[in-house]
């Protein structure tokens, strides 16, 4: 049997993009342009991201490396306040276990012509499988994926 | 817009009953309704109920002279007798005032369970959830002492 464990860690990443508000946030919000930015590495199998953004709906998306575990993300939104923040719930699981349980908050703030994006991610992460560090540096790659997306 | 805030509260308690029993404390609606309610005068009514991962619960916790605080419940993570993980909002007169992920740890002790509860919290009202979910979930825990007394 799995040794039941809960680690819980809080971390916080501020990031400045030289775009306003209202388009860091749609990137969020529309499926298509989220999409684009929210998947894994290049080499990953494609993702099927689902989004319904509105409070109360899901969303979903899933991957992983060619032949290796599928690693799949599942969230629920509780607060919208339209292109200032976003809370929402989500889960990841590595095939079939469950590796963490999360809060996760995006707020939008004007800082000049551009947009500071506050991310606080409150976790809980289960059985000793996944932790907040490599949590930290996934989604630091998936606001360089951003950043990416929002320059093109 | 209100003001953002996040904090994480833990708090323990040690019972004397069973991981199972104590589980079941959580895992039964009508136990719930009897210890979450945080003191006299204050009641709980569940809207829905439905106690398995993916499922969700919406109840109402009723006090005279106030709006009532409504808490929707999504579970996400359930091991009998061992932990539940839940994600909870909260609407105080239909306005929103918090969201917050919600860890329950059971580990068996010699003839005792202890108990670990921590609370995750992103509140939109300053101060005023933080204190609420102390005083609430404080409260709840003590109560939940009286299920196993004879």
């Amino acid at each position: 049997m799995t040794k039941r464990s809960v680690t819980h860690a809080t971390f916080v990443i501020e990031r400045d993009y030289a775009h306003p508000p209202a388009k860091v946030f749609a990137a969020f919000a529309h499926p298509a342009s989220k999409a684009k930015w929210f998947v894994g590495p290049e080499n990953w199998d494609k993702s099927n991201h689902k989004l319904d953004f509105r409070v109360g709906g899901k969303e979903s998306v899933s991957g992983g490396p060619p032949g290796g575990a599928v690693h799949y993300y599942n969230a629920e939104i509780w607060e919208i306040t339209q292109n200032e923040r976003i809370v929402s719930s989500y889960e990841m699981h590595m095939n079939e276990k469950r590796t963490s349980v999360s809060l996760a908050t995006m707020e939008f703030k004007p800082n000049g012509a551009g947009t500071k994006l506050v991310l606080t991610e409150q976790g809980a992460f289960l059985d000793g499988i996944d932790n907040a560090a490599e949590r930290e540096r996934g989604t630091n790659e998936l606001l360089n994926q951003l950043a990416t997306y929002l320059n093109t | 817009m209100t003001k953002l805030a996040h904090t994480t509260i833990v708090m323990e308690r040690t019972y004397n009953a069973s991981a199972a029993r104590v589980f079941a404390a959580w895992a039964d609606v009508e136990a719930r309704k009897r210890w979450s309610a945080p003191a006299d005068g204050i009641r709980i009514e569940y809207e829905e109920a439905d106690f398995r991962e993916g499922g969700r619960d919406v109840s109402r916790c009723i006090e005279p002279g106030n709006a009532d605080y409504v808490a929707t419940v999504t579970y996400i993570d359930i091991r009998k007798d061992e932990r539940i993980v839940f994600a909870e909002d909260v609407t105080h007169g239909g306005k929103r005032v918090s969201a917050a992920l919600i860890s329950m740890a059971l580990t068996p002790q010699v003839s005792a369970t202890h108990l670990a509860l921590t609370l995750q919290i992103a509140s939109f009202d300053e101060a005023g959830m933080e204190q609420g979910y102390q005083f609430g979930w404080n409260a709840a825990l003590d109560n939940l002492a009286k299920e196993f007394a004879q």
